[in-house]
């Protein structure tokens, strides 16, 4: 292959992979962007590059939330992760011989793209890799590897452990293979200083890190210290090569449509796959609610049970966001706080999320916490994407009046418990019905009220309460969903292809479980 | 020659601005007082409140920010009572360390005044002068130990235990989250401020708990078969052999309102008290009763435990109903024996009160507490105050030197008893912050100064944390974090057994 036509071979591998990775994440994953941004606040302030860059692999992390944070806007987030992607591939293609060796250049960002179907890897892995093989791609005279003791210790500090792969790829260059003029390898036999010598710098990088962990690192596991304090979000564990589960992604996009109220897709979503867990049904109930569907179509769905439609405190960071967004909708503002706060206090990596912390504040403006909410929007006001509306929420709490106004605030300030008792999620039901009786037009609290009995199986409850749908429900005729749970009432659950009276044999079938 | 003049201008210009780096400070007195345009007759609004506090000498500088943020530049001169200056321009007070430190030594048992000259819209305004006491009462501890936790609800993030050096604005980890993960401590105890005792309590998976003596860790099991569950709310002997601790199962319930959010409740609770030389639990019936037995504490001659008792009641439905009475029962260190009777030192259901948090000073001349309306968890309650008690007379008295109308609790003993700390919701009524004040001979409180940083308003503005448990520590602690780590993953406990 001539010089010209192995470069534009790899200019066309770069853009495949560039292409590529960007419909990927764009089209295909866009729910997996938005799951990465909500569960970190990328701040621009000089102490945050400070506290990222105080541990190894700082730079790579700080580099890593970088970008991340624009996946606030998708095509964005895609065109950074394609450019990223297509820095990898040219990279590696600059460390392969010429020829159709160039082919195998596409292999690293396929492991990587891979890898990344494991939604706790933080992109500071594939960011820290991408800096190592930088590192190895700098044409450096073999008589200057002495300044290796200077460059592996700086090195592991900025990207972290991935440095393995410059020590490692530099004693290949260097140590045991000599590249021909010719392009062909053959192994230097002779050359055991050279060799002795990168096994003396394996021995240093490993000195190096075991240094760092004794002496820099008292509050950190000599594991982590090892192999990353920033490449994974859960401690002490490792990345799962399963690539992307599909019911699992199928969750985070509905907990993503849920945060962007696209309600229609959820539901249109919901009719083509289910997956059967509380998280599910708690996005497709919410979206039928605030679609006022609930009533008419909800055991059409899967429910999972009591727990469909709010799901009871999990520490996880993921399951409780749907149910802190329908709390936040019925006007049960303490629990959307309670709810995002402890989801954001289950981020295993200790970041703040903007989600939560957005949330979490305008929580605490409608409860009139303006103090604690300032401490909040102060935050956010440090982020690129959240800034514009923190500003705006500060002045707004300079001004009582306009915050009885806003279309939300205001209107939750009515929907919103008028007493102060004890929450108890075991008697939910009875607490969406005093939600309700607090302000008759709340109809999702209606709504969910009846919900819930039929969820736990309260007939009676059901039919006591049903003057409450006809007087405040706003139906010109009884819901569908309600007609054939009446029917099932009335035929003692022996009501054929009733969507009903299948969720009930369904639930007593799993009581009966040993 | 031309050179010669231009080479003369250049040096006089470098010696002029030398002059002016040099003397900065100085210089800056000379432009606040030349171009004052107003003085007011009102204090001046700084962040935070220190006006008027009562200082130990070679506390760490009293950096204050002005409450109007939208101010120029802020100069600020300290003149001691007994001699000494200091200055201060700039976006903030901000003091040099040494510099405070000799002014607050040469101040002893006097008072510095502060001039406060604020800079906006290119106008200076002087402000009335005010003064800060420096107390003859030395502060002798190294520091403070405290952990830091989001104020959330029921998962505790990235939550650990901290040492602070008061003297200067230095903080240090002593056990993270990060480096035992997933894990909940806390009741890290030191006895009477002295760190070459101290127990620390893990909870849940791999929890246990840690006895550190003169730097050795032992981890232990120390829920048995009879005592449900392992000691937390733990307090040393005086000897520092014994720790006493409490027995119970600790629940959060939430507020639909908006004015208090957690109701903290415990659905059991008893005392217990360890011996950590041979690992053995003594136990008393008085401390084992339906009762809620909770929050033990040794006297200064380690001859009583105190501890607060409520009646067993429904919870979280009947939290109302949760009045602790203030007790002690007599303790004998030699035979390791509870004494046969219980004295009730304060009645909570016949006052409608609970006491909580008995906290008796070093010298055995005070006790301090909690009172509030409700529960045995006072910092979840807004009218949580503290008190004393005179333990000379048993007067009591509501410490309104210090008390705020958020919840004030949590208060701990510096080692010679003239200084205490304890933690307030004061700001915001959500992000405890802790504050110290000094107490003197007849019982007389200061107001409590905010524990200062380098930068208060931007620390306290950024700092998402809210501060629990602090106590006094004696010198730095040393923990080794590797060996907790090891300890906990290891999971290996020694087995307390009840003492006979």
């Amino acid at each position: 292959m001539t010089k010209t036509a192995m470069r534009y071979t790899n200019w066309g591998l770069s853009m495949l992979v560039g292409i590529g990775i960007f419909l990927f994440w764009y089209l295909a994953y866009p729910h997996a962007l938005s799951y990465q941004e909500q569960y970190q606040l990328f701040l621009w302030t000089w102490d945050y590059f400070l506290e990222r860059i105080s541990l190894p692999g700082g730079l790579a992390d700080w580099l890593g939330e970088f970008i991340v944070q624009f996946y606030y806007l998708e095509w964005l987030g895609a065109l950074l992760l394609a450019l990223l992607f297509a820095t990898l591939q040219r990279l590696t293609a600059k460390l392969l011989p010429n020829g159709f060796w160039c082919l195998f250049s596409l292999v690293p960002p396929a492991m990587l793209l891979w890898l990344m179907g494991d939604i706790n890897v933080l992109l500071s892995l594939p960011v820290a890799i991408v800096l190592s093989l930088a590192l190895c791609s700098i044409r450096m005279p073999k008589q200057l590897s002495i300044a290796d003791i200077i460059i592996v210790p700086i090195a592991y500090w900025l990207i972290g452990p991935a440095v393995w792969i410059y020590v490692i790829l530099r004693s290949l260059q260097w140590g045991w293979w000599r590249k021909e003029e010719s392009g062909k390898r053959k192994e230097e036999g002779g050359m055991w200083m050279a060799k002795g010598y990168r096994l003396l710098v394996i021995g240093y990088l490993l000195f190096v890190q075991l240094a760092t962990y004794a002496w820099l690192l008292p509050q950190w596991p000599l594991q982590m210290a090892m192999t990353g304090l920033n490449y994974y979000r859960i401690p002490l564990h490792y990345p799962q090569l399963k690539g992307y589960d599909k019911d699992m992604y199928e969750l985070i996009r509905l907990d993503y449509l849920v945060r962007q109220e696209r309600w229609d897709e959820i539901v249109h979503r919901a009719a083509a796959y289910q997956v059967h867990t509380p998280l599910w049904s708690n996005c497709v109930n919410l979206a039928l609610a605030e679609k006022r569907l609930l009533a008419d179509r909800m055991f059409d769905f899967y429910q999972s049970g009591e727990d469909a439609l709010i799901i009871p405190r999990t520490r996880d960071l993921t399951s409780m966001l749907p149910s802190a967004e329908a709390f936040w909708r019925l006007g049960m503002v303490n629990s959307a706080q309670r709810y995002m706060f402890d989801t954001q206090e289950a981020i295993l990596n200790a970041r703040s999320s903007g989600r939560c912390t957005k949330r979490i504040a305008e929580c605490m403006i409608v409860n009139g916490h303006y103090k604690t909410a300032t401490k909040q929007t102060a935050l956010l006001r440090k982020s690129l994407f959240y800034r514009c509306w923190a500003e705006e929420a500060e002045r707004l709490m300079k001004d009582e009046s306009k915050i009885n106004a806003h279309p939300v605030y205001g209107r939750l300030r009515q929907l919103r418990y008028k007493d102060s008792f004890l929450y108890n999620y075991e008697e939910i039901d009875k607490m969406l019905g005093l939600l309700f009786q607090n302000n008759p037009q709340n109809k999702m609290a209606l709504d969910y009220f009846m919900a819930q009995m039929l969820l736990k199986g309260n007939m009676q409850g059901f039919v006591e309460y049903m003057g409450w749908v006809q007087q405040y429900g706003g139906y010109r005729q009884m819901p569908l969903g309600y007609q054939d749970v009446m029917r099932c009432i009335q035929a003692r659950g022996n009501v054929a292809g009733s969507p009903y009276a299948k969720y009930v044999k369904r639930m007593m079938e799993r009581r009966n479980q040993p | 020659m031309k050179h010669v003049g231009y080479i003369a201008g250049l040096l006089l210009l470098t010696a002029v601005i030398g002059l002016i780096a040099y003397s900065g400070s100085k210089l800056c007195i000379v432009h606040c007082a030349l171009c004052i345009s107003s003085k007011v007759d009102r204090l001046p609004d700084i962040y935070p409140d220190y006006i008027g506090v009562t200082i130990p000498a070679d506390i760490a500088p009293l950096n204050f920010n002005v409450g109007d943020e939208s101010i120029a530049q802020v100069d600020v001169v300290v003149r001691g009572s007994k001699g000494g200056e200091l200055h201060a321009y700039g976006d903030y007070a901000d003091f040099d360390i040494n510099g405070w430190h000799q002014l607050t030594r040469q101040n002893r048992d006097g008072k510095l005044t502060f001039t406060v000259c604020v800079e906006k819209d290119s106008k200076w305004t002087q402000y009335k002068d005010f003064d800060i006491y420096v107390s003859d009462a030395a502060l002798d501890d190294w520091g403070l130990t405290y952990r830091r936790i989001k104020p959330g609800y029921e998962v505790g993030g990235n939550i650990g235990i901290y040492q602070r050096d008061i003297h200067s604005f230095d903080e240090y980890a002593i056990l993270t989250e990060t480096v035992v993960p997933g894990r909940c401590f806390n009741c890290h105890t030191a006895n009477r401020t002295n760190p070459n005792r101290i127990m620390l309590q893990m909870r849940g998976e791999g929890g246990g708990t840690m006895i550190q003596k003169d730097g050795r860790q032992v981890w232990l099991e120390t829920k048995t078969d009879s005592t449900h569950a392992a000691g937390s709310y733990s307090y040393w002997h005086p000897q520092g052999d014994y720790v006493a601790m409490a027995v119970n199962s600790v629940h959060q319930s939430f507020f639909t309102g908006t004015k208090q959010r957690i109701e903290v409740y415990h659905t059991f609770s008893d005392i217990e008290v360890l011996d950590t030389r041979s690992n053995q639990l003594l136990l008393s019936p008085l401390l084992r009763t339906d009762d809620l037995e909770i929050f033990p504490a040794f006297s200064a001659d380690g001859k009583y435990i105190y501890y607060s008792t409520s009646k067993p009641c429904r919870v979280p439905a009947e939290h109302e109903k949760v009045k602790c009475s203030l007790c002690r029962i007599a303790f004998d260190a030699a035979k390791g024996q509870f004494g046969e009777t219980v004295d009730t030192l304060l009645n909570g259901p016949a006052t409608d009160k609970s006491y909580v948090l008995a906290r008796p000073s070093y010298d055995g001349r005070w006790l301090m507490y909690c009172q509030s309306s409700r529960s045995n968890f006072p910092i979840a309650q807004n009218d949580a105050d503290l008190w004393l008690m005179d333990l000379n007379t048993g007067a009591c008295r509501e410490l309104t030197e210090v008390n705020s109308n958020e919840s004030d609790s949590f208060h701990n003993w510096s080692e010679n008893s003239r200084w205490f700390v304890f933690s307030s919701k004061r700001e915001d009524g959500m992000y405890t912050k802790l504050y110290l004040a000094t107490i003197d001979e007849r019982g007389r409180v200061s107001k409590p100064f905010l524990l200062p940083q380098r930068h208060p308003r931007k620390f306290y503005r950024e700092m998402m944390d809210a501060y629990n448990c602090p106590d006094f520590t004696k010198t730095k602690v040393n923990l080794d974090a590797h060996e907790a780590y090891r300890q906990v993953f290891d999971n290996r406990r020694k087995a307390v057994r009840i003492k006979n």
